[in-house]
């Protein structure tokens, strides 16, 4: 499902950069991988175990999809696709685009469109400093954003407008002569 | 003159209480509102002679939310009348030193400057947090709208929803999870 989303110019990238850097391996390739430690007597056993993805039921899938393959002129990603509009509070969302410590995936994870992924990128960064998803933040964070420091503990909200604007606008602006 | 109609003269000519929740609101977009309420500009018997206006209630002002890099960006300014007696303080130390200040300087600076201000502010009541005297809860018999949605945290919406909540990217199939 993941594939017909996809243009054909990254699934082709995808086939023939992603599997040639990775020429050792000991599974079998193009799966979804998860590392595993644990420790058995003095022995630290490190396992990468193939997982069906989490995700592959619960995908939504564009009507416009199979019609756009077809006629490919201009390749779009999924997220124009979909045409959503996306809040900065729209946490349950962002965090499909993020790992598990709250870092934003790179292109070639989330094989957004050059706009869609600035986008994203810019609205993950301002859901983590509103303390929206705080769970997913580094091991080190104390996980509440009630206990950071100086003006970072109170409440902030963003403007998407703001986005792909080289110079915010002050809000006091408006009152200069 | 029907029921309805009969209420509402009422309420038009007393002093009605109303409550305003703070919680993620910005200060000044919510002063616009907040003034219309305190001077009566809602009543059609509104007249700047007329004192009309009405008592509003602020809860949670501790949780007020600014855009942006607002907190330390925006400075509040005192001078006590000395040589040298300027001083200028960011948003997130007076928020800090009075969690009431910042709503209460916004509400003030969104009405004009004239004698009636400071009898308007006088029918403003602001609370940090959510406990209000009971002898100013019973009097409260209207709550005024909110302009911003509260965002709910990721860690707040329970695990199974999260899971079960559709998505829209799928790792790519080569994807090592972490």
């Amino acid at each position: 499902m993941a594939l017909l989303t996809k243009t054909p110019f990254s699934f082709l990238r995808n086939a023939v950069i992603s599997t040639s850097i990775r020429t050792i391996s000991t599974t079998k390739q193009l799966n979804i991988k998860e590392i595993r430690e644990h420790k058995d007597g003095n022995k630290l056993i490190v396992e990468g175990v193939t997982v069906p993805s989490p995700r592959m039921e619960l995908l939504v899938k564009s009507e416009k999809v199979a019609e756009e393959v077809l006629s490919v002129e201009k390749p779009t990603c999924y997220l124009c696709k979909l045409d959503l509009d996306v809040k900065h509070t729209d946490v349950l969302i962002l965090s499909q685009f993020v790992r598990s410590d709250g870092c934003m995936l790179p292109r070639r994870v989330t094989g957004l469109c050059r706009r869609q992924q600035k986008k994203v990128s810019k609205m993950v960064t301002m859901a983590q400093k509103a303390g929206l998803m705080i769970n997913l933040t580094p091991s080190y964070c104390k996980k509440d954003p009630k206990l950071r420091y100086a003006y970072k503990k109170f409440n902030t909200y963003f403007d998407e407008k703001t986005i792909f604007m080289k110079r915010i606008p002050d809000q006091r602006d408006k009152f200069k002569r | 003159m029907s029921a309805a109609k009969r209420v509402q003269q009422w309420a038009t000519f007393a002093r009605t209480w109303h409550i305003f929740d703070c919680k993620w609101q910005d200060p000044y977009q919510s002063a616009n509102v907040i003034k219309k309420y305190l001077m009566g500009l809602h009543k059609p018997i509104y007249h700047p002679m007329n004192d009309c206006g009405d008592v509003v209630v602020c809860i949670n002002s501790r949780e007020i939310a600014l855009r942006g890099d607002e907190w330390r960006k925006r400075a509040y300014f005192h001078h006590t009348g000395y040589p040298g007696g300027a001083s200028w303080t960011l948003a997130w130390e007076l928020h800090n030193k009075d969690p009431t200040m910042i709503i209460k300087k916004a509400v003030y600076k969104s009405m004009k400057g004239n004698l009636q201000r400071r009898h308007t502010m006088e029918r403003l009541f602001i609370y940090p947090g959510e406990e209000i005297p009971d002898d100013v809860m019973q009097n409260v018999s209207n709550q005024i709208r909110q302009q911003r949605l509260v965002p709910q945290r990721l860690d707040h919406i329970p695990e199974d929803e999260v899971q079960q909540y559709p998505k829209v990217m799928e790792y790519p199939s080569d994807y090592v999870l972490k």
